[in-house]
């Protein structure tokens, strides 16, 4: 592909990218809307010669040479315009003449893409396909020991609960001395985990929140959205769908200002606010909204002028431990809405986990503990974070319920799980195992993204491009060019389909358990694994 | 009643369910049963005691009818596995599962019925002359060899009614139910696919995804009336006919065909937006208050204003690499483009406009940095060889000068660079008087060049077209200081092009034995050198090779060129030395000059009849005023060849040594800034950005051509880099043919694009030869 003439280090040939461009002549009709889509612009219009040599049958005569040139799609090869693998050529192709294939050997571009000095940074996913959940099996199929339920037949109702709960009679006592106990939200257990207005796009954000809202008024299931940390749209602030809306604060406090200008306003009490202390993807890694994101509606909703970069960084400035967030951060969030609405901490998943449960299980503030796994998705972050930093949920969530249970407070402060659950596709295999496990509920983005909006990343390193505000989905873009892509309702009416279909396999997990209003939390016996050293450190059965 | 008749008609067998105080067992009631009717009996009368399965799988009678009354109370599963031929009374309630997989016995319970009535009935009846529990009618089938079955009943159905009902019909009269308010229980028919069931009275609710109500037609009436009869007769309450025979009570629900379920009872999403959704939020939806832009879906091949990149021909923006490396700025590439369209001449002449030495420089002593430069050069393609039209410059044809006018400009020194700036200025239609020290025009082309790296005839035209043009010429003018202040008194401007006369001698015991390049070459042109056997060069450069050549030209045999580093020599110079066999030496240092020639560092001598010191020259500034700066023994000038005194210019070697070309580009930039000055604009660089090469397509060329035949095959094969050769190609490729040509005047065009057809594939600059076409990101939408 490289004309003639020097090479660099960085000169590479398509064979060394990660991405091939597959073009068929043959079937190409030179139509234009593969280079036209092309987010990274990856391929052109190609200008090639062909030289014909036909000598004749008895070599009488000389053979007539001719050169041509044709037309047809070239792959760029210089690091900058790398494929990307997201395959919108394919997707617009008449002819299904075009579409990225992967290298068959690991990809010379890896080490090339950190020119002037930059690490690689990407949006998506760990690239690590696979996930111990998906691995888990749920072998306690209860027929004639216990009353088995029929998922189509029987009515269920599975909920969970958002917020302290104390013993009655702790409560009784608490009522009598502080008159006032923490707040407890019955929720739906699927929650929608915390992605920006910012990170997604308007329409993206929009759809998501208005299949929330369907889903709580139409459907009746109580299904609760988190905002991530971009601010919340004034609108939706002094509407009654706050009521569907856990609103999060980050180390940014981005659009915080609005929501306090809202209070007075508000119809609805939040369902609860989520500190965002690290996200499972990139932890220790803050985030970047990059300047191109921040157009003026980015500025307006989250408070700052438009076209500047957002910074949040990985830790909250002021807040030195564990003591002090929990008593500065939780409390204060308690006093805005006059103590009504439950506050509770997001981490990272992390081996200091326990350290932070520990201090909560002795705060009757703290609302419960949410736990963001490696396998998490994300906007932004350094390649090297997202791959390389983390914590399995797996371990972490047994981790912390074992240790509840050792204080007599497993159904007191709820854990939730995130990061990787339906990583590859089995939602509600992966929720439940981790509500066996011991979460009361999971958190999840990058499923629903999938899911509501058709998301191209998988784990073998496709699209990865949600930072550089050119998602060919319009997910996460903020370019009306692009957004405009996805249509509103379309997204709203996916989100819908997503929770009904979630809550039909969930129904199908735990009927056979017998349970069909109380989720089957922490109850591991019915969790199997093929991996001995799994099984044991997870406290879960063998089974071969 | 008319059943029970025939049976009382017939003797009946009875069983009683306890001998002798003790309550038999289900299995011994069951063989009791089956030995009466095996040994003929077809009246039976049971006495329950709870015993299981009563009346069940009777078919060792055959096709003859078998009539069994229960007295006392009946167990579970009555008539289970009925037969058709079987016919069962229950002369009060019954406990659960009655009629359980019946296969067509007629079952009629005087009472109620416990839970489960008529699970997985397949054929028969069942009458029920109370009310039933809870999943009754569950799991009915319909195999379409029989009738359907049928469970009537009296009063009402319990809970989960009608569950995973596959077929048959269920009436439920509704009559002394037993839950008035709601006659057909909690959540019925779930999972139901088959079958339809009449009821009379109120419910709350049934499963929509399954059921459906429809209109009872004429004659589901008929068959309902007729049928009601029957069971009313069966059950004994005959009386209740006019009662419940009135058609407005009922309701027909019926099982939903597969193609006819629904997801759920919702509403669809865009209406839930206008209904639900902005009538909370607000016109507009979640952000309408913070942007009034469209958010209405799009398609993803876009045009008009909805495309991410959008295609500009930006003709002439660029200058092809050929124009911008040549340091007298001469378009090549538009030379060419004349040759293409015919206008040979015009290719030719065109050269004048920015230099008075076309044929001189362009088509023998310039090294061609063009050629170097040429883009295909990058596609390994022999580049276009422009000194084919350098040398046909020399029949250019001068345009018409204008008149002179009465702004005057002094030129001090007429070599390549005073005669490059007069000829512009006066072009212009300025007045300019030269002033040269020597005899002859033309400075280093004249005086030193070696005259067989051209014919003389060439410089003697370029030279008498010259002096056509610029008649106010004083030559053996040598000034001082004070004559250059006067003349900026007497002129607009003074411009210094006095070159660089001074050799540069070697500190070097001996040095004043040695001849300087530049008198020799002078000497040499002159035919007065006579160097003898043995010459040493010290200076391996292009200046020095014009030394080996001419000495060897004048029968030196033994040439030696010296030099303390690689030697820069390079081009028509170096193969001229080589090829008279001259020897170059580096890296050697001289200590000194002898008498007998060369002695180096290193104790070598090196036999010499004439040494030359070829170093290269610096300017004689003796003569310059002090009101012009000096920076390193050359005058200092700026980009534009302003000096530091504002009226006075300087260009060429005075400014910094360089080749021919160099001089006389400055000689133009120089002209080009006196007349902005003498316009009063202020004066600026015009040179444009080269273009980047791999804009041009090199595909379209032939690379098996290695050296042109004529200037047509040159003008061909140049892919004239960053001006349009109007070849069409984009508007062809164009796959939306959104672009067009559009004719202006004066024979110029353009090529336009319609924005509302253009998907910005980028086609265009992919397949453009030129370079023209470019793809830009489309202005952000906010």
């Amino acid at each position: 592909m490289q004309p003639e003439g020097s090479i660099t280090p960085s000169t590479l040939s398509v064979k060394d990218l990660l991405w091939q461009i597959s073009w068929n002549k043959d079937k190409c009709s030179l139509c234009g809307k593969c280079t036209a889509v092309c987010p990274v612009n990856a391929i052109e219009l190609g200008v090639f010669r062909k030289r014909i040599v036909q000598p004749p049958a008895d070599l009488l005569k000389p053979p007539p040479a001719v050169y041509k040139t044709y037309y047809g799609i070239r792959q760029k090869t210089d690091p900058a315009y790398n494929c990307v693998g997201c395959a919108m050529c394919n997707l617009v192709c008449p002819n299904d003449a075009i579409m990225p294939c992967r290298s068959d050997e690991a990809d010379k571009q890896r080490f090339q893409i950190d020119r002037g000095g930059q690490p690689r940074r990407r949006g998506g996913r760990r690239n690590a396909p696979g996930s111990i959940l998906d691995r888990m099996k749920f072998i306690r199929i209860s027929m004639l020991t216990d009353p088995a339920l029929d998922a189509g037949r029987h009515e269920f109702e599975l909920r969970t609960l958002l917020g302290r709960v104390l013993p009655p009679e702790e409560n009784l006592e608490f009522l009598k001395t502080n008159g006032w106990i923490p707040p407890v939200r019955e929720i739906y257990p699927l929650i929608i985990g915390g992605m920006s207005f910012g990170a997604l796009s308007p329409t993206m954000w929009e759809g998501l929140q208005m299949g929330v809202a369907y889903l709580n008024e139409v459907i009746g299931m109580p299904v609760r959205i988190s905002t991530g940390e971009g601010g919340c749209p004034p609108r939706l602030l002094r509407s009654r769908f706050l009521k569907y809306v856990i609103l999060q604060i980050a180390s940014g406090y981005f659009g915080w200002d609005e929501i306090i200008h809202a209070l007075p306003e508000m119809k609805e009490d939040p369902c609860a606010i989520e500190i965002k202390y690290g996200q499972g993807a990139k932890p220790g890694d803050g985030g970047l909204l990059m300047w191109y994101k921040v157009n003026r509606l980015i500025a307006s909703i989250r408070g700052v002028p438009a076209g500047v970069s957002l910074p949040s960084p990985p830790t909250h400035q002021t807040k030195y431990s564990i003591e002090e967030a929990v008593a500065k951060m939780t409390q204060s969030m308690y006093m805005a809405w006059g103590f009504r609405v439950p506050v509770y901490p997001k981490i990272s998943g992390t081996s200091t986990a326990l350290a932070v449960l520990n201090n909560l299980t002795r705060n009757p503030y703290a609302a419960g503990l949410a736990i963001d796994g490696e396998d998490g998705g994300t906007g932004a972050a350094y390649n090297v974070s997202m791959n390389h930093m983390g914590h399995p949920i797996a371990t972490n969530i047994r981790d912390c319920y074992l240790n509840l249970v050792k204080l007599g407070m497993q159904n007191q402060l709820p854990l939730f799980a995130g990061g990787g659950v339906g990583k590859s596709g089995n939602l509600a295999a992966n929720a439940a195992a981790l509500i066996m496990l011991g979460a009361s509920g999971v958190q999840t983005g990058k499923y629903i993204m999938q899911a509501a909006a058709g998301c191209l990343g998988s784990e073998s390193d496709r699209c990865n491009i949600c930072n550089i505000g050119r998602c060919p989905k319009g997910i996460t873009s903020q370019d009306p060019r692009l957004y405009r892509r996805l249509n509103v309702e379309d997204v709203a009416q996916r989100v819908v389909d997503v929770f009904l279909s979630f809550d039909t396999e969930l129904k199908k997990i735990v009927a056979p358990l017998g349970r069909s209003t109380s989720l089957p939390i922490g109850m591991s016996d019915a969790l199997g694994i093929d991996d001995y050293n799994a099984a044991r450190r997870l406290s879960i059965k063998y089974v071969v | 009643m008319s059943d029970r008749k025939t049976s009382s008609a017939a003797s009946v067998h009875f069983i009683p369910g306890r001998v002798d105080g003790q309550r038999i067992g289900s299995r011994i009631l069951e063989e009791q049963i089956q030995q009466a009717v095996a040994r003929g009996h077809r009246n039976l009368q049971i006495e329950a005691y709870g015993q299981h399965g009563i009346g069940g799988r009777l078919w060792r009678a055959s096709s003859e009818e078998v009539f069994i009354q229960i007295t006392g109370h009946a167990g579970q599963r009555v008539g289970s596995m009925g037969f058709p031929n079987t016919m069962i009374e229950i002369l009060g309630p019954t406990s659960d599962d009655v009629g359980w997989l019946n296969a067509g016995a007629r079952i009629t319970v005087l009472g109620n019925a416990g839970n489960g009535a008529a699970n997985a009935m397949a054929q028969g009846k069942i009458y029920v002359a109370g009310s039933i529990g809870a999943r009754g009618m569950t799991m009915t089938k319909h195999n379409p060899r029989f009738d359907p079955p049928e469970l009537w009943v009296l009063g009402s159905a319990g809970d989960y009614f009608g569950e995973f009902m596959a077929g048959g019909t269920a009436v439920i009269c509704g009559h002394e139910a037993q839950n008035p308010d709601n006659i057909l229980g909690y959540r019925p028919f779930v999972g139901m696919v088959g079958g339809r069931v009449f009821f009379r009275g109120p419910h709350q609710g049934y499963s929509q995804f399954d059921a459906r109500l429809v209109p009872i037609d004429n004659e589901q009436w008929d068959w309902l009336c007729g049928q009601l009869e029957v069971f009313l007769d069966q059950i004994g309450r005959g009386e209740l006919l006019a009662t419940l025979s009135q058609r407005q009570q009922w309701q027909l629900l019926v099982a939903r065909s597969p193609h006819e379920k629904i997801a759920r009872p919702t509403i669809a999403m865009d209406a839930f937006y206008r209904q639900a959704w902005e009538k909370e939020l607000g016109a507009g939806g979640l952000i309408g208050d913070l942007t009034t832009l469209d958010r209405s879906p799009v398609a993803v091949i876009a045009t008009g204003e909805l495309r991410r990149f959008v295609p500009v021909w930006e003709n002439r923006k660029y200058a092809a690499p050929c124009e911008a490396t040549c340091p007298t700025g001469i378009p090549v590439q538009e030379r060419w483009r004349l040759v293409r369209e015919g206008r040979i001449d015009e290719a030719v002449d065109l050269a004048l406009a920015y230099t008075p030495f076309p044929a001189t420089v362009c088509g023998y002593l310039c090294p061609n940095l063009c050629m170097q430069a040429c883009t295909r050069q990058s596609g390994a393609m022999a580049p276009v060889d422009i000194s084919r039209l350098g040398r046909a410059s020399i029949t250019a044809q001068l345009p018409e000068l204008p008149p002179e006018g009465d702004r005057k400009i002094a030129v001090i020194g007429a070599g390549p660079a005073g005669l490059s700036v007069a000829w512009q200025l006066r072009l212009k239609g300025h007045q300019v008087t030269i002033y040269e020290r020597t005899k002859t025009l033309g400075g280093k082309i004249t005086a030193m060049v070696p005259e067989n790296r051209l014919p003389q005839e060439v410089v003697a035209e370029e030279l008498a077209r010259l002096k056509a043009v610029l008649p106010h010429v004083h030559l053996q003018q040598p000034l001082q200081s004070e004559d250059i202040e006067q003349l900026t008194r007497d002129f607009d401007f003074v411009v210094l092009a006095t070159g660089a006369q001074k050799p540069r001698t070697l500190p070097v015991p001996g040095s004043e034995r040695a001849v300087s390049a530049l008198d020799f070459l002078k000497a040499a042109k002159q035919g007065r050198a006579k160097p003898g056997r043995q010459v040493v060069i010290i200076g391996a450069g292009n200046v020095g090779c014009d030394v080996a050549a001419e000495a060897h030209r004048l029968g030196a045999q033994v040439i030696t060129l010296l030099d303390v580093q690689q030697p820069a020599s390079f081009g028509k110079e170096r193969q001229a030395a080589e090829a008279a066999g001259a020897t170059f030496r580096w890296p050697v240092l001289t200590r000194k000059i002898t008498a007998r020639g060369v002695t180096l560092t290193s104790g070598e001598q090196i036999a010499a009849d004439t040494v030359v010191i070829s170093i290269g020259d610096v300017p004689d500034l003796d003569f310059l005023p002090d009101s012009v700066a000096v920076e390193n023994g050359f005058i200092k000038v700026n980009d534009l060849f302003q000096t530091t005194d504002p009226k006075i210019f300087a260009i060429g070697d005075a400014v910094k040594p360089g080749l021919l070309t160099d001089a006389i580009g400055a000689g133009r930039v120089a002209a080009e800034t006196i007349c902005d000055l003498l316009q009063g604009v202020t004066p600026q660089t015009r040179l444009r950005e080269m273009i980047p090469r791999q804009r041009v397509t090199l595909e379209y060329f032939d690379p098996r051509i290695t050296e042109f035949s004529d200037l047509d095959q040159c003008g061909s094969q140049c892919s004239s880099c960053g001006t349009c050769r109007d070849c069409g190609i984009c508007e062809q490729i164009c796959p939306q043919h959104a672009i067009s040509r559009k004719q202006l005047k004066d024979n110029a065009y353009e090529y336009v694009v319609d924005e509302n057809l253009c998907i910005g594939c980028g086609f265009c600059a992919g397949a453009c030869p030129c370079g023209v076409w470019d793809l830009v990101e489309n202005s952000p939408m906010e």
